[in-house]
Formats: structure tokens, sequence, C-alpha cells
């Protein structure tokens, strides 16, 4: 790993003592039984990955792909056969339609919109019908990832008009800022021009880049003066974004990235190569820092991304666990293709459940570990709050995903058994176990919603409710 | 791909012809320098070589063998372009070698250890190939085709094969229309290969007009479509045979040649009539070309021309000129061409007499010096005019252009259909100037002042543009999606923003703001213009790019740069729609096609804005903005009058040029001018009408012309300085080189008095030895103007009762012999006709039209141009008309990569 992890503990100790605007951190630091259940905000977060687990692996529990989830086992609630046919959408990639129904239960209703609100929205908007403290971002989105096109395949917190809660930080820079920088509310134009007005920037410094590259079409004398022309761009970009609106007691901005963003991380769909150093370095800073924002009670409710739907990235590197190799990552290699055949999508799509299918486990396996690791930095001894408790026990999480099958030519397989944990939202729901709960989606979720206390329910008004009561504590 | 000969065979045999025979009938014998014989046979006045120089283009030239090593197993590549690409005969008993000829008696491989990388790289950068090659097959039956040229891999991978197939010759081609074998091929006709000694030249042009030519006419002709993109790298070049050994090739070999472009039909011909030696006897002339050119010329400039030029001439020695000095001095001849040592330069120089007062030549001036007259003394020009040396940029240096204020006004308007006129003047920073224009690319940098006003501007132009109307040009969908047709839209719509198309990964990136757009929740529209004010500050928006890798030589230039070089030159502004159609179809490379073009765009209104641009940065009218006089000395000044005057002479300019569209010459003696009310009362003249109104000045003798005017006479200050205004007219209507003054000089301008006219003065800094040298070369020019006081006010006595004159005798740069005019209206006659000033107009308008110095490398090009214009009647669109075809604006500098 390139860099070490950030932690509330190491994040206090960079800034000298100095004291970080945090109204709840004085409350978090009492260990008082009595001041504890007011103490212990509601939060609720999704935690995507891409790509699934195939229905067949589940069932292995903790013995094979979900290992990774082990030492976390009694704080979550793993729940196999699980049914999310209904957000399936005719002409629709299956990708999009499975990640778009993840804790919304419903099928995407065009290109960037949900067809209902998030889990996590619902609770949001019930909760806090008046928003948030200002100081807090209304709904935290970051995620790391590459496939685009679609918005549902990346993005996973919805309002209940269906357009995405918050705007996406996909670098951990971004992130940062929002987090630490000039707040606002989840409409707040400002944010959301200045986030766009970002995008274009980032796209012109790309260009520059390019132009002062090794593959500049330029000669010396040309490429220095389009590096100067660079140069000055981020002195602009320094000026505008870097300066402005900074909280001035904030942390040291984290390291840039170094994994493609923007269209350079989806070249039309063809896949981008990355190594699995690469792929983990950002991630776990991405992680840290969202399991950060959540410590300091900057954020309650969003969702994090580990991958997109549909994700196509031609993964290298040896992958270990825990001091024992699993397994060699060489997608294009062990493909023997390139482009988008040679990404590790197409072990989804080669599944076969009378084989061993030994690099599908190793990608998913990998991705437990990942989303393992952005839970356990809630469960840390910095995470224990007024109860005694973890934020990871404390907050209703919601890990999912888009498949239960990866091969395309059966929907409604490939929409069925699809892999869904929680964790028990302080009390509210059963952890330890893993249960077949043979149940929509949606009436899980909407027995969730009722479990934490929030009004109105998922899916159509008409619907008859079937509560899943097996998931309650 | 679609293929339609066009057969003109037999070959009619002309005199051409048969001065070839002789070169075969010599050859056989053993006499090698046949060629160059026939070609001093044709020009008995030249030498054999200097005519080889002029005529063999070297121009896109990769690789030639001339055979001219007769040992060892390497053919060595002169071409002196890049890497050379030597070749290895694997068996030297299959071959005998002699000077200039290689014959193959035994099959055998001559191929290249390596891959041909500047062949693979520089010819599909152009999308151009031309094959020459002087060979004598040895037998009619060989086939396979047997490979005479090839850059191949095996019997299957070719990108180009020449080779002979029975009794024709055979050519694959690989481009994205044929297939990885060059297949379709275009053969010559059947009967076209013989056993005699033949010229046979393959050409294929971006438009896919591919022609094969044996002895210097043209035999077959086919279009082969697509690109040249799919070339193979890693192909090597080889002669006589297939790499895999199974198509060998017998016959002689003396001469092979590729080049990046197409040779041109008359190029083709006159090679064809040099015959194959050549390409020896050029690189010969041509290595004391460049001598003359790059060490001896700006040598002599610097060093020597200060007392020896046509003007001071001491001791009698005028090195300026080739007759001149090599007629010598008052001490008798002063180079003995051939030899240094009987040479009276070499021996001022090497003594250290020479320069006089002056440091002496270093020593690696001396070694070029001495090896020139030891080498001959050749001269490439019969005058060295300093001004072609006063710039000595390093070769290779090729500086981006940036956009101009105005040209980035007028791209925004023809882009996106918005007026930011009045915000970008206002708040980019101001281009300044430097070599006379601001529009010079080395002097066009970049500070946060411009990165700040491009994305507050970017800002302003999409807030003012119907952006779905805008992107309903490039595409009917308004989905996001980068799965969908959001990357079609991007694709369409950068290709014209940016000039060109886009590739892969530029789609790529902008396509990631609308991922970003959507993500946010945003539409179609937001999307859009957040793509199109990314665009707006791309390098590629900002920049005229072109790809400058090469390999430090001059290569075509592609079709979009060709396409946004006519437009920024033309008009000051991007391409329009139907040039970049011409674009599309490669049709930009015909020269009737690009002379249709500059035609049509010479009608265009840019045309004519672009012209006033140049006329404003060359006479500097901007100044007028800032002219302040001293009220005290001139109590009736209007501020207005400054712009008056400026007006006057921008609408003067459009009149001559192209209302009447008289020479450009005549802007210094045509009798019209253009004045308000205020400014007619200024010069003396009948207020006629309000507003700006045409005067007839054919009955004032004292006006006419852009010197009588007051934008160019205000130049000389409220003094009326014949210092300013002679040095005006020297350096930017002559083009004329003076040094500036000693450090130690006082520079103070006299003032006048009664008995001491400007004039007056004048002619004592003339008399003084230590003044006069200089002076006497400019301040004679404004004897003619003393008349006009400080600010272009006609008087004929001055404020202290001084008779004012208007006679003065000059010597125009260049000139042997001084020029005497009696009053301002012959003065301006004297310049209108002056060839030296018909010159440096053309000069001023090819640097403006480039946007960088002249330098000696494009003295020859320059002067082309100018014949060709005034050819053409000398009037502004003749001119722009022979930039825009030349070589200048055709072909590019490129960058040797590592």
């Amino acid at each position: 790993m390139k860099t070490g992890t950030i932690s509330r503990r190491t994040m206090l100790k960079s800034v000298g003592g100095v004291t970080i605007g945090l109204p709840l951190l004085e409350e978090m630091l009492v260990s008082s039984a009595t001041a504890a259940e007011a103490a212990v905000p509601v939060r609720a977060f999704n935690v995507f990955f891409g790509l699934g687990i195939p229905a067949p692996l589940q069932t292995e529990g903790f013995d094979g792909v979900l290992e990774p989830l082990r030492p976390l086992a009694d704080k979550l609630l793993i729940m196999r056969n699980v049914d999310q046919i209904r957000c399936d959408e005719s002409g629709i990639n299956a990708h999009y339609d499975g990640a778009t129904g993840s804790f919304t239960a419903e099928p995407p209703d065009g290109e960037a919109r949900a067809g209902g609100p998030s889990l996590d929205q619902v609770v949001r908007q019930s909760l806090y019908p008046e928003g948030l403290p200002p100081e807090m971002v209304p709904t935290l989105i970051g995620g790391t990832f590459f496939r685009r096109s679609r918005v549902g395949r990346y993005v996973h917190s919805y309002k209940h008009d269906g357009t995405v809660a918050g705007t996406m930080q996909e670098k951990p820079r971004d992130l940062f800022d929002r987090v630490f920088g000039r707040v606002g509310t989840t409409d707040d134009p400002d944010a959301r021009r200045q986030r766009l007005r970002r995008s274009v920037l980032d796209a012109v410094v790309d260009q520059y880049k390019f132009y002062t590259g090794a593959n500049s079409p330029l000669g010396a004398t040309s490429r220095a003066r389009v590096a100067d022309h660079l140069q000055r761009i981020r002195e602009y970009e320094q000026r505008v974004y870097a300066l402005a609106g900074r909280d001035p007691d904030s942390p040291d901005v984290p390291p840039p990235s170094d994994v493609a963003h923007g269209g350079e991380a989806d070249p039309g769909g063809m896949g981008i190569d990355i190594t699995l150093e690469e792929l983990t370095t950002e991630w776990r800073l991405m992680a840290d820092l969202y399991a950060l924002a959540i410590q300091l009670d900057r954020a309650r409710f969003g969702s994090i991304t580990f991958l997109a739907a549909g994700e196509r990235i031609r993964l290298t590197g040896d992958y270990e666990y825990e001091g024992r190799k699993i397994f060699h990552f060489d997608d294009a290699a062990q493909h023997n293709a390139t482009g988008d055949q040679g990404c590790s999508h197409e072990w989804w799509h080669k599944y076969n459940p009378e084989k061993q299918n030994e690099q599908l486990r190793a990608h998913a396996h990998m991705k437990m570990r990942e989303v393992a690791y952005f839970l356990s930095k809630l469960d840390d001894p910095d995470a224990v709050e007024a109860n005694g408790k973890t934020i990871l026990e404390n907050s209703m999480i919601t890990i999912s995903t888009e498949s239960g099958d990866g091969r395309h030519n059966d929907v409604k397989r490939e929409l069925s058994g699809v892999f869904h944990a929680i964790t028990g939202a302080n009390g509210r729901f059963k952890t330890g176990e893993i249960l077949d709960l043979n149940a929509e989606g949606i009436d899980v979720y909407n027995t969730m919603i009722r479990s934490m206390g929030a009004e109105g329910q998922l899916g159509p008004a008409d619907r008859e409710m079937r509560p899943v009561d097996a998931i309650l504590a | 791909m679609k293929i339609m000969k066009r057969f003109r065979y037999p070959i009619s045999l002309g005199s051409s012809a048969i001065l070839l025979a002789l070169a075969a009938s010599s050859y056989d014998t053993g006499l090698l320098t046949v060629s160059a014989g026939q070609a001093a046979e044709r020009t008995p006045d030249s030498s054999s070589q200097e005519v080889g120089a002029a005529a063999r283009t070297t121009s896109g030239l990769q690789v030639v063998y001339d055979f001219h090593s007769s040992e060892g197993r390497n053919v060595e590549d002169r071409s002196r372009v890049g890497p050379p690409v030597t070749l290895q005969v694997s068996d030297e008993n299959a071959v005998t070698r002699r000077e200039g000829t290689l014959d193959v008696t035994a099959p055998v491989l001559i191929a290249s250890d390596e891959p041909a990388q500047k062949l693979n790289t520089s010819i599909p950068s152009t999308g151009e190939v031309t094959v020459e090659v002087w060979i004598r097959p040895a037998k009619i039956d060989q086939s396979g085709p047997a490979r005479i040229v090839t850059i191949s891999q095996d019997p299957n991978g070719r990108n180009i094969t020449l080779g002979q197939d029975g009794d024709k010759y055979d050519v694959r081609l690989r481009t994205t229309d044929t297939n990885a074998n060059g297949i379709p091929s275009l053969s010559s006709p059947p009967g076209s290969l013989t056993t005699d000694l033949t010229h046979v030249v393959y050409t294929h042009d971006r438009s896919g007009r591919t022609r094969i030519y044996i002895n210097g006419e043209q035999v077959a002709e086919a279009e082969i479509g697509g690109s040249l993109s799919n070339w193979d790298g890693s192909y090597r070049l080889a002669l006589a045979n297939e790499f895999s050994g199974d198509r060998p090739w017998l016959g002689t070999y003396r001469l092979v040649a590729i080049y990046n472009r197409d040779l041109l039909p008359h190029e083709v011909e006159r090679h064809f009539q040099l015959g194959p030696e050549a390409a020896h006897a050029s690189k010969l002339a041509d290595a004391r070309t460049q001598l003359f050119n790059n060490e001896i010329a700006p040598l002599l400039t610097r060093k020597c021309l200060e007392c020896h030029d046509s003007y001071a001439k001491a001791g009698g020695l005028d090195l300026s000129r080739k007759k001149a000095a090599l007629a010598g001095g008052e001490s008798g001849k002063a180079i003995a061409p051939g030899s240094a040592a009987d040479s009276l330069l070499w021996e001022m120089v090497a003594s250290g007499e020479m320069p006089q007062d002056r440091p002496p030549l270093s020593d690696e001036e001396k070694a070029s010096l001495r090896a020139w007259i030891d080498g001959g003394a050749q001269w490439s020009t019969d005058f060295i005019d300093p001004a072609v040396y006063l710039y000595d940029r390093p070769r290779g240096q090729v500086w981006l252009q940036r956009l101009t204020v105005p040209e980035y006004i007028e791209t925004v308007r023809s882009a996106v259909g918005v007026d930011i006129d009045e915000e970008a003047r206002k708040i980019l920073p101001p281009d300044l100037r430097a070599d006379g224009f601001s529009n010079t690319a080395y002097n066009l940098n970049v500070d946060l002042g411009h990165v700040e006003a491009y994305a507050e501007l970017a800002e302003i132009i999409v807030g003012r543009m119907d952006v779905l109307e805008f992107a309903a040009r490039f595409s009917e969908s308004r989905s996001l999606s980068t799965d969908d047709t959001m990357r079609d839209f991007v694709a369409a719509m950068g290709k014209w923003l940016l000039r060109g198309p886009l590739n892969e990964r530029e789609v790529t990136n902008y396509s990631g703001i609308a991922t970003t757009v959507a993500s946010a929740g945003g539409d179609f529209e937001e999307a859009a213009s957040g793509i199109i004010e990314a665009m707006l500050q791309s390098p590629r928006f900002l920049y005229r790019f072109e790809d400058q890798r090469g390999d430090g030589t001059a290569w075509p230039v592609g079709d979009y740069e060709l396409a946004s070089r006519l437009s920024y030159i033309l008009w000051g502004a991007p391409p329009d729609e139907e040039l970049m159609r011409a674009a599309d179809e490669g049709r930009l490379t015909d020269p009737n096609e690009l002379a249709q073009q500059v035609e049509r765009m010479l009608q265009d209104a840019r045309a004519v804005s672009r012209s006033l641009q140049f006329a404003t940065e060359w006479l500097d009218l901007d100044r007028l903005s800032s002219l302040s006089p001293d009220r005290n000395r001139f109590p009736d000044w209007d501020d207005d009058l400054a712009s008056d005057m400026r007006s006057e002479t921008l609408a003067f300019f459009e009149e001559v040029v192209w209302t009447q569209k008289r020479p450009m010459a005549d802007l210094l003696n045509a009798q019209v001018t253009f004045a308000t009310p205020r400014l007619a009362t200024h010069y003396g003249l009948e207020p006629q009408r309000d507003g700006l109104t045409r005067y007839d000045l054919a009955s004032i003798p004292s006006r006419g012309g852009l010197l009588t005017q007051g934008s160019t006479l205000t130049i000389g200050g409220d003094e009326a300085s014949m210092v300013a205004r002679g040095l005006f007219v020297l350096h930017d209507l002559m083009r004329g080189v003076v040094r500036d003054p000693p450090a130690c000089v006082d520079t103070t301008p006299v003032p006048t008095e009664p008995g001491l006219s400007q004039r007056a003065i004048a002619e004592q800094r003339l008399a003084n030895v230590a003044c006069g040298g200089c002076h006497s070369k400019f301040e004679p020019y404004a004897f003619g103007l003393e008349r006009f006081n400080g600010l272009g006010a006609y008087r004929e006595i001055d404020e202290h009762g001084n008779k004012l004159l208007e006679n003065g005798v000059v010597l125009i740069p260049g000139a042997e012999q001084t020029s005497r005019y009696e009053s301002i209206s012959e003065l301006m006659d004297l310049l209108a006709r002056s060839d030296r000033v018909s010159r440096s107009i053309t000069w001023k308008v090819t640097q403006f039209a480039l946007g960088r110095p002249l330098t000696a490398a494009d003295a020859g090009e320059v002067d082309r141009i100018h014949e060709t214009a005034s050819a053409d009647g000398g009037t502004y669109p003749a001119l722009l008309k022979a930039i825009v075809m030349s070589d200048l604006v055709r072909m590019k500098q490129t960058e040797a990569m590592p």
C-alpha cells in the first residue's frame, strides 16, 4: 500500500491539536450511560460492490468467498435468496437494473434516475425532515469505480423523486473537499456548480497533461509552452478550489489520486488496466476518508461504492489474504483476450456452477476483503460511541450488489438470490446469522424502514406489504 | 477500393528518352558521370553539380541510396534525414559493386537490421509516399513479384513493395482499404518493363491518387482509398528479395529513393531528365550550399558588411555581392576560389588584421571561412541581404501558436456564434508585439490572467449560447449515456470546435463530464454546456495544434492542419464547413482544389478583416490610441484626430487593396485618402461630408500614400524626428538593417531654432564620421517628409521661419546606386516602384501569415512567393494565394524525436 490508513486519531494528531469544529465530538468521547441513547445518532449508509456473488457461492458461508467478512460476522446479518426480479426493465442492461434496485427495490427510471428513493434517503427524510445540522454533509456519496455510462451503476443514494441524493465524489481529494470544504446542503447550487466546474477543469487539465506527456505530438519547444500553460492552470486550480472555502481547521489535503477518473476511467466500455495495488490504494484512502467523515459526524447518510455494476477492469497482481496467497490476477492473459473481453467482468458471464470458477472466486473474495476493510474502520476503538458500541453496530449499514448470477441469458436467474448483508442498527436487526430469506428485496427493505421508525415505504403504494420479520432482532 | 487504370503506353520517346539512352549507353561503358554531363549539356552556363543541386527535390525525402560506396556489406542511406536506414548485403558474392552501381547477380537479401522506423512513422503520418528507382532488370522472366524494393515481413505482410512481375512493374501498398499484403496492387501495362536502364516512380497521395511513371511518363493510375494508418511499424526495408528469401530479383541498382510525399509529375519528369547520378551530385552541392547559407553568409553579415557592403565599400571591396566580392577591391582579388592560402581575405582574417577595430573571428568562424574558400567559394545567392540573416532561429525549434485576442474572438464567433469581442478585449491580457507583430508565436505566452480569462469567457460564452440548438447540429439524441450516443456527440461536436477529429482518448476525456453531470442529477443540456466549456479552454481550441513529430525536416502538413493554416492565414478564424469537408475528403492536397479554396475564402468579409489586422500590426496603428502631443506646442490638437488617422489608414488600405485591387506597392503612392472633416481640416483639405469621406488627391502633390498620412507621420513625435521616421521607412518598408548607436553616443534630439531646421540638423549628423555611416542609410528617406510637422500637418516653413525642403538622395538596401528625388511625390513614386519595397511587403505579409520571423532558410521560398504574386498582379489576394500555395504553408518543420 502506498499510504497509511487515516483514522480519527491519526487525523486529530496530524492537525496538531487544533480543534476541528465537530458538534458531537465531545459527546462521542464521553462514555456516559445516561447520555448514551441521546448521543448515538441514527445513520444509514449503503456499501455497494459490483458484479455480485453468484447464489451458489453464497451457500459456502464464510468458508468461501465471504471469508473476509468472518471477523465481522457477529455484527452482520447475511441475507441469501433475496430476489430483485421486479427490477428487471425490458431492454435495459441487467447490471444496471440490479444495481439501481439495490436498496431502492425499484427499476431505473431513465439514465440518471432510480425508480424511487434509496433506503438511506427514506430514513434521512423521515427522521430529519427539516434537514441535518448545517455542519454536516447531508448525503455523502463516494466511491472507487471505473465503469460509467449510467449513473445507477455507481451511485446508490437516491431522493424520493429518483434523482441522485448528492454528487458523487470519485477522488479521495474530492470527498475530502466535500467533507472539510465549504459546507452546503444537498441541493446547494454552489456546491453542485463547483463540482461541475471542477469536472470541466479536470477535463481541461487532462488535455494539457497529455500534450506535455511522452505521447504528445508536439516538439520540445511547443511542449514547454503547453507545460507552462498547465502550470498556470494548476495555479488557478489551487486558487479557486484549494484555497477558497476550505475549513481553516481541516486536516492536510490527502495525496492526489493516481488512478483514472472521469472519462478516462471508462474508455467506451472497453475497460482499463489496473494493478491490485493501485486499486486498493485508491479505495482504502477513499474508505478511510469516508469512515473518518462518519466518525467525526460529518455524515450520517449516504453510500460508498467499491467497483461499479458491470465494472470493467483488467486486474493484475498477486492477491494475498492474511499471509496466504489466494490468486495471481492477470485477467487479460487468463482470458487470452484484450479490451472488454479481457476484463474480470467476463468471469461472471462465464460463471458455471459445475466448475471451480477460480478467477471469479478470487475477485469476489478480494471484494469482500475491501468491503470488510471499510466496515472495520467503523468498528475500531476510534469508533466506539457513547453506548459502548461501535458505529458499525449502531448504524444501519446495508451491503448490496447487483446480481445473483452473472449469466446474462436468464434475467430471472440473474436477478434472483442477490447477496445482501446489513448491520444491527443499534439492536434493531439480527446479527451473527446467515438467513435464507426467500423474499423479495422490496419486502426486506420496507421491513427495515419500519423497524427504523421511519415513515413511508418503497415500491408501489398499493402493493401489499409482506413483512420479513425474520430479520428483526 | 476503386481501381481505375489509365494507360498511356507505349511511351513516346522524346528528347529526354534519347538523353537517357545516351546515359545508359555511357553508363554501360563505365562513364558514370553521364547524368552530370547531360545536365551540363542542357545548361551550359552552370556546373553540373549546381544544376543537380537546384533541380532534384529533397522535400519529403526519407531515404536515398546512390550506391556510391563500393566496399563492404553496407549500403548507406545518404538522405541525411533522421537516423540513416543502413542496408546490409547478406551475401557479398551475389553482388558486384562499382561506384554508383550495385549489380545483383544471384539471389540475395539487402536489408535493414532493424525496422525502418522513420519510413514506417513518417509515411503514415503524411499519408503519402513515393518510391523512386533507377534500375536495369537482368531479365524479363522474373516474377513473384520479384522484390525490387520492399518494406515488409514475409510474402503475405507488407507496407509497400515495388516488384517485377514479368514484363510489368507491380506495386502493392497497404492501406485501410487494401489487405495486409497490399492487394489489390497497381501494375504498369504489359510490356512496359524492359532490360534497359529505367527510371520507375510510384506515387500515392492522401486523396488516394496513385500513379506509376516509367522514364518520366505516367503509365498507370488508380484510386487507392483508405489511409496508411495501418502500416506495421515493425517491418524492415529490403532490396532484391523478400525476407522469406523466395522472391529474388536480379538486376542493377543505380538509385533508390523513398519520400513521405507524392512527387508531382513535373518533379518526376525532372528527376528522370537529371538521371541516376543527380542524387549524388546534389548531395555534394547541397553541402556547399548549406555551408554558405548557414555559416558564411551570416559570418560576412556580422563581421564584414559593416564596412564592405555596397554602400560603404571600404577599400573598394564589396563582400555583399557575389560578382563584386569575387572581383576584389583596390588591393586586388580578395578571394581565390579553391585556395584560402592565396586569398587576401583569408590572409587578413587569419592574421587578425580584419575586421578592423572589431573582435577577431573565432577559431570556428575562421575554420568555416577557410573551408568555404578551399571548397571553391560557392555562393548560393548573388546578394547577401543582411535582413535575411537577422534572425538566427535554432534549427528545428517550432513554436506552437496560441490564438491572439482577435483570433480568439473570431474563432468563438465562427465556432459557436457568440460575439465575445467586448468581454475578451476587456479581460484577456493583450498580446504584445515582437518582431513587428503581435501574433509572433514565440511571444504568445500564457500567464495566470489568461487562464482565469479563458475560464471566465468560456462560462460567459456558454451562457449566451442556445446549447440545445447548437448540440442539435451534432446529435439528435439527448442521452447522457456514454454507452449510447454521448461519445458520438462529443466526437462530432469536438471535431467542429477543435478543428479536426478527436481521438478516442479525447472523446473519452470529454465524455467524462457527461458522466459527472449525470451523477449529479444533471441533464443533457448541462452536460453539453460543460463539455463546450471544457473544449473552449482546451489546448486544441486555444492553440493551433499540429503534429510536430518527425525527423527534423519539413513534412507535408495534414489535411486538417492545412485547413486551419488556410483559415487562420486568410481569415484569422477557424475553418468553415466547406473547408472541413475538403479536409475530410483529402482534397486540399490537390493544388487546384487548394487554389479554388483560397479564391473562395478571399471573397469572404473575414479576409478583409484579416488584412486590416495586418495593416494595423505592420504600421503599429494601435500606437495612435496613446498619442499625446504637447498641448502647449499643439494647442489645436483634438484627441479624436488620432482615431481619425487610424480610420483613414485602414479605409485607405481597404480602398487600394480590396476596392481598387491594386498592387500592394501602390499603398505608397495611391492618390486617394479618407478623412473626417476634422482630419481634412488638419491636413489643410477642404472638408466635405460628415464622417469618413473619400478624398481624391490627384491635385494635391504633397499627399498620397501611406507615408503622407498622420498615422505614420506621427511616428516622428512632436519634433517630427527624422531619425524615427527614417528608421520606420528603413525597417518596415525596406527591411534595412542598421546597428544600434554605440552606448557613448548622446541621442538627445537637437532642437530646431532659427537657421537650424530638422534637415540641417540631420545633415550635420550625416557629415559626422561616427554617425554618418549608419544615419545616411535611413535619414534621407525622412528628408522628403520634412514639410509634415510632428502631427502630420503640412507646412513649408517651420515655427522658426526656416524654409523646409522635400528633396533627397537615398540608397535603397540591395541597390548599388543611389536614387535622387526632388519632391514628396517623387519619393513616394520611387518607393512604390522599388523592388525592395515590394519584396519587403511580401516579406511582412508572409511573416504575419506564418506568425514568426522569417529566416535565411525561408528566403528562397519567400522569393518564389514574391515572383508568383508579382506575376499574378502583386495584389494582396495574389500574395495570399502565393503564400498559401507555397511550401512555407504546405510543409511543416518537424522536430526529431528521440
